[in-house]
């Protein structure tokens, strides 16, 4: 499909950008919308046509029939990490500016979103939510105020952080596809290291388990079997075990709204019987 | 104590906030920690709520979004948390149990609209073909004013107009019934961290599961930063270990194929 534009192509060694600085920021603000129209139909395509669509009206200003077809080919579903959005759509920004054949454009969006949604969730759901929700909520449990200070300063940093990475994703424009595919199995893979060894010490930290039972006549024969059995042996041996159950069950595909059943059945019924 | 008219109604436009932020996931201010924090500050508990604010916030640790499931949304549960242990003088641990039922209404209803909000798409197909920017953008409008002010109106419900049903059935449950409540607070994390190791444990990764573990359960410490630390040296350690092996891996396939040698590399991971 040929493109009918009427804006020549730009062969110049150096690109003259149509944007300000302070547009590509914004466009790295802006792309905190693509969630605001989701459905399970096309996820977050609305959103995502919104956030750049200004930008487009700029690019196709008197090519009517150029911003119809950049609109429609965006409404295709997308589904990416939210976070790194910016950079995706700085670098398709360059491209739509140079009026790559759009069909080009189209497949390398579709070839990039679900690498990218693979490293966001790596970095942002699997390791930064669990260092950072672990540590300001084990700081706020004891009633400081500067745990839930600390989690929201950090959320902040992330929030501006989307305006340097637009600005990486216009800048290096094609070259980020480089740097997204060299980059991204090796920092999924470290993140993963991070996230698992943080994840560990959540479970030991966190999860408490803790038997009241004992066994014997009484007197001072009893045998506590958390303080005197597991605690000496294998501490935290009840949360770890009990944590694995719960994965195996997710392994044979229950719903997780089933686990949080079983875990108050369990809660109340050991409460009941008094074991815990 | 009561929540007063004045109190939901500021809760009511504190969920719609949160909600906001829950729906886009921007400042994340959806999260217990600082849902149930804000939630105190209205209530005239800061401390309560910060304390709250921890709890949920590690019960709901690896409930997260990715993965593909919706979880019992952060706002209703923080926002109930914090309510139903000011206003019946309950544990907070104890709440978050009980907060749970309103959590999962709200999740549903985000799934209803999820499903639902797919029949506006042929409205922005159109807008798209038409190239009619303007009501493009104003059509993204109505599906967030639709989940700003659901999130307000369940809000207000749950913590003002239920609040009399729910303290009686506060009062009036057994004691091991509420120390069963208090129990589940303790292992609900243990709900979240299964999810999260369902969609990252790999063998591989098991011995820095086992690591972290193991500290954690032998060094005493307040906090996971030191295991945070250790993790971050592990993380190091192996960015630096694999680009040396992406090096040598090129250099062997360079010296591969000026030699001419037909088959393909396998690594061995």
């Amino acid at each position: 499909m040929a493109s009918n534009n009427t804006v020549e192509k730009k062969n110049t060694g150096k690109r003259k950008s149509l944007f300000t600085n302070h547009e590509i920021s914004m466009l790295g603000i802006r792309s905190n919308l693509v969630q605001a129209s989701f459905s399970y139909e096309r996820m977050h395509a609305p959103g995502w046509t919104w956030a750049q669509l200004p930008y487009w009206e700029k690019i196709y200003k008197g090519d009517k029939d150029g911003l119809k077809r950049v609109m429609t080919d965006n409404m295709e579903f997308i589904n990416s990490s939210p976070p790194l959005y910016p950079i995706l759509m700085g670098l398709l920004l360059t491209m739509e500016e140079d009026h790559v054949d759009p069909t080009t454009i189209k497949g390398l969006k579709n070839a990039l979103f679900g690498p990218m949604a693979g490293i966001g969730d790596a970095i942002f759901w699997f390791t930064i939510m669990p260092i950072v929700g672990g540590i300001s909520a084990s700081i706020a449990k004891n009633g400081n105020v500067f745990g839930p200070i600390l989690f929201f300063l950090v959320y902040l940093f992330l929030f501006w952080s989307r305006i340097p990475l637009a600005h990486l994703g216009y800048n290096l424009g094609t070259r980020a596809i480089d740097v997204i595919e060299d980059n991204s199995k090796v920092i999924s893979h470290v993140a993963s290291i991070l996230g698992l060894t943080v994840i560990g010490g959540l479970i030991a930290s966190y999860v408490t388990m803790k038997l009241t039972i004992t066994i014997g006549a009484g007197g001072n024969s009893a045998i506590s079997l958390q303080k005197d059995l597991f605690d000496k042996i294998f501490p935290n041996i009840l949360p770890f075990a009990f944590v694995f159950f719960l994965y195996w069950l997710l392994k044979k595909n229950i719903n997780p709204l089933w686990l949080i059943v079983i875990t108050f059945v369990l809660a109340i019924g050991m409460s009941f019987i008094g074991w815990m | 104590m009561s929540i007063t008219m004045g109190q939901g109604i500021l809760i009511a436009i504190w969920a719609m906030i949160a909600g906001l932020d829950c729906w886009l996931q921007a400042f994340f201010i959806f999260r217990p920690i600082i849902v149930c924090t804000i939630t105190g500050l209205i209530l005239g508990d800061l401390q309560l709520g910060v304390i709250a604010g921890g709890l949920t916030e590690l019960a709901f640790a690896g409930l997260t979004p990715a993965g593909g499931t919706q979880p019992p949304n952060t706002v209703l549960c923080g926002i109930m948390t914090v309510v139903i242990a000011k206003a019946n003088g309950t544990a907070p641990a104890t709440a978050i149990g009980l907060s749970l039922p309103f959590a999962m209404l709200m999740q549903y209803i985000l799934l209803l609209f999820y499903s639902s909000f797919s029949l506006f798409m042929s409205k922005f197909d159109k807008y798209a073909a038409e190239g009619n920017a303007k009501a493009f953008k104003r059509l993204n409008f109505v599906p967030l004013t639709i989940v700003t002010l659901s999130f307000g109106i369940v809000a207000f419900l749950s913590a003002y107009a239920a609040q009399g049903p729910m303290h009686t059935l506060v009062t009036s449950m057994p004691q091991w019934l509420t120390h069963g409540f208090e129990i589940a607070g303790g292992i609900l994390p243990a709900v979240g961290f299964a999810m999260l190791l369902k969609v990252m444990l790999k063998p591989q990764y098991f011995p820095y599961l086992l690591l972290g573990f193991v500290m954690s359960s032998m060094i005493p410490f307040s906090n996971v930063l030191p295991v945070a630390l250790v993790g971050a040296v592990f993380a190091m350690i192996e960015y630096f270990r694999t680009s040396e092996t992406n090096e040598l891996r090129t250099e062997i396939k360079g010296l591969k194929d000026s030699s001419n040698s037909g088959g393909g590399y396998n690594d061995g991971i």
